[in-house]
């Protein structure tokens, strides 16, 4: 696809999004439309680790869960206003990274998945049982929305709240996009290539890994912390390994170390499960289904797949 | 002809005035919705609950519905699967509210998810009745438009507390979920009250939702050489705790904080490895200490579905009954503060089957948290027996838990 024609998409899709709230007629889509743009910010982060570093990381949802925990408690424990407490969550969640990356990187392929989900557990135990400070699994309740009640801007409605998400999502998907451009993530990609090589010819690689995967965790602590405050509630249930698990579908689904594909991947992993909701109990079995079709038949995902059907269509023209 | 005509067009008329009146009351349907968890781990508690509120819907229906001014309402249930999970939770909740204009929420039978839409439902146009979960802060906040028939776990540790250190054990050691918040505040009111009794909790072991092999922690507690053994969580792996035990030789009194139903135990544990186990826990449902309410339902529940209720079932299906009462009272189905006020009036329903204790004559306090009577329950011969009650002082703990901020 030319540059032009994928600028004309980008903006055509921004303008879909900004037109959505309109659109929408039922407020129930306009709340999952919020939690599937938390969830763009998570897999655009994902995606720099595990598209374009080729590392499966499987502790995404424990770093949402520190983003989520440290604006929560630095709010209620020091009193900081909340705007403050959201730009912070990716700094504290930054330094977990920087601790967990930094021997997590010794190792490659299987082993460095294993040790993510072996972090995303420790997480999770943490979360659940240091009851001085989280709550346990009783979680936090009345996590406060940003600016006050009587502001100019209200931000306890939804249709606010989904702007204020849709812009954070649009930064920080400009973010990955110039990081990818960037020499860095040429770097990257070349990690992603043949590892072996980027050594060779004299590039740190362990030092462009870690940046990627703190990067990451910043992302998704962001995430995190947009979540909490979108909710008001947190509990450690909503940052398990499962949870980490949709944020690696997300990208897969949507097409792996493409831009638009964790953005089209958030969406499907939070809307595919409420559609499916007149399933009853067979839904999580016919959401496994349609994932392993989708992953089987289109195995560079949505992305992927229209990216191929276009040059197809653009060689027979 | 004409006549004859005359004569069939008065009768028509006449009968589809009386057919009529039958139909515009049977077109008025009120959609009530159940968020609970009806897949997964806590299913054993939230299948039966949205069961136990889909059955009272059909008998209110079935009894002609609830009568709103000169409108007759039959309930339609709409029941989503929230796993147990606060994100599933606070989905199935928006999409009841906002798709499906559902204003009567039903179910929750857990803690945690129970606690995500607790978190925002103050602020929509809908009531919200939680069922079985017993974490505390639910109804600390006095959220108005919020009730719960359930009683807080730590109002049941304290009775069974001092019930356990009136039978004299002095060493208790506690095996349970103790990451779940309302299992460790039971344990923490079961212990203040022990203490007050000069016994003490000689080891706190720890198991998980999925846990199967309890024998690390029953060995560890078995060198302790406890007077009983204190097991509380989830059924399956008390289930587990309990055979275990037997299998390691530990022969000291078991007791257990599980609401789980006979059925539910001899998946797991023969009845021979159960016998003499003690259950303290609300007084629910079991059929050897139930009402005739209690009897009338488990009969309903076992021919209806094919399977005995758990015990904690009808905190669901009393939850039915006291929407039915207090819509009824509001006289509206559309105004939500007035039917959720309504509630914090009622007196309890004539049709409920847990055997609740009002505090100032209404069934819902000012928090909006109902109590039952606590019991100790015995497994004896393969059934739960009713032994005798627990000292539950609802009024006293009303008044404790209004202090909670």
């Amino acid at each position: 696809m030319k540059p032009g024609l994928k600028l004309l998409v980008a903006g055509a899709a921004l303008a879909f999004f900004v037109a959505l709230p309109q659109l929408i007629t039922v407020k129930y889509y306009l709340h999952l439309s919020v939690l599937a743009l938390v969830w763009v910010i998570a897999a655009q982060g994902q995606n720099l680790i595990q598209g374009y570093t080729g590392y499966v990381s499987i502790v995404q949802a424990g770093f949402m869960g520190i983003g989520a925990y440290s604006t929560a408690l630095m709010g209620l424990h020091f009193d900081l206003p909340v705007w403050l407490t959201i730009l912070l969550a990716p700094c504290v969640t930054a330094i977990f990274a920087l601790a967990t990356g930094y021997p997590s990187l010794r190792v490659k392929g299987h082993y460095f998945a294993i040790v993510t989900l072996a972090f995303n557990m420790v997480i999770f135990i943490v979360l659940m049982n240091f009851h001085q400070l989280t709550q346990g699994e009783a979680g936090i309740t009345g996590i406060p929305k940003p600016g006050s009640r009587d502001g100019w801007i209200n931000f306890r409605d939804r249709e606010v709240y989904y702007y204020f998400v849709l812009i954070v999502a649009v930064a920080m998907t400009a973010l990955a996009w110039l990081i990818v451009r960037s020499r860095v993530g040429q770097t990257l990609m070349s990690i992603r290539q043949n590892e072996d090589l980027v050594g060779a010819i004299g590039i740190a690689a362990w030092k462009y890994k870690l940046f990627a995967f703190v990067v990451s965790a910043m992302f998704a602590g962001l995430a995190g912390a947009l979540y909490a405050h979108y909710q008001s509630f947190i509990n450690p249930e909503i940052f398990g390994v499962a949870q980490s698990l949709d944020a690696i579908l997300a990208v897969i689904v949507g097409g792996s170390g493409t831009i638009a594909g964790p953005v089209i991947g958030a969406f499907v992993v939070v809307f595919l499960p409420e559609y499916l909701r007149f399933a009853d109990s067979f839904r999580l079995i016919l959401y496994g289904l349609l994932l392993v079709l989708a992953t089987i038949f289109m195995p560079r995902g949505i992305v992927g797949t229209l990216a191929v059907v276009w040059s197809k269509l653009e060689r027979r023209g | 002809m004409n006549t004859m005509l005359t004569k069939w067009t008065a009768g028509a008329a006449a009968a589809l005035v009386l057919t009529g009146g039958a139909v515009f009351a049977a077109d008025k349907t009120l959609d009530i919705g159940v968020s609970d968890a009806l897949t997964g781990g806590a299913a054993v508690y939230g299948l039966p609950q949205a069961n136990a509120v889909k059955m009272a819907a059909a008998e209110i229906n079935a009894a002609g519905g609830i009568a709103v001014g000169g409108d007759t309402y039959m309930l339609n249930v709409i029941a989503y699967d929230d796993k147990a999970n606060p994100t599933e939770a606070s989905n199935a909740v928006r999409k009841l509210i906002d798709r499906d204009g559902v204003k009567f929420i039903l179910g929750f039978c857990c803690s945690g998810a129970t606690g995500a839409v607790a978190s925002f439902i103050e602020n929509e146009d809908a009531v919200m009745l939680v069922g079985n979960a017993a974490e505390r802060s639910i109804t600390t906040r006095e959220i108005p438009n919020l009730v719960r028939t359930r009683p807080p776990a730590d109002y049941t540790g304290a009775a069974a507390g001092t019930f356990v250190a009136d039978k004299g054990h002095k060493r208790v050691a506690v095996l349970g979920a103790l990451d779940v918040g309302f299992y460790a505040s039971y344990v923490d009111a079961f212990e203040v009250e022990l203490n007050k009794a000069g016994g003490e909790i000689i080891s706190r072991e720890a198991f998980s939702l999925k846990d199967r092999d309890m024998s690390p922690q029953l060995t560890k507690i078995r060198e302790q050489q406890p007077d009983a053994i204190l097991v509380v969580g989830y059924v399956e792996p008390a289930a587990f705790v309990y055979r275990q035990a037997v299998e390691l030789g530990i022969d000291v009194p078991r007791y257990g904080f599980t609401s789980g139903s006979e059925e539910q135990f001899l998946r797991v544990a023969s009845s021979e490895q159960m016998e003499g186990v003690w259950d303290l826990r609300p007084t629910e449902l079991t059929l050897l200490s139930a009402s005739d309410n209690g009897i009338a339902y488990h009969k309903n529940y076992s021919d209806t579905y094919g399977i005995a209720p758990s015990p904690s079932s009808p905190y669901a299906y009393d939850q039915t009954y006291a929407l039915k009462d207090a819509i009824e009272a509001a006289g509206t189905v559309d105004d939500t503060q007035a039917v959720a006020a309504a509630l914090r009036e009622l007196a309890v329903p004539d049709e409920v089957v847990m055997q609740y204790l009002p505090v100032d004559g209404t069934m819902f306090d000012v928090n909006g948290q109902a109590y039952t009577s606590n019991g100790a329950f015995q497994w004896q011969s393969g059934n739960w027996v009713f032994v005798q009650d627990l000292p539950s002082d609802a009024a006293a703990y009303s008044a404790f838990l209004s202090t909670i901020d």
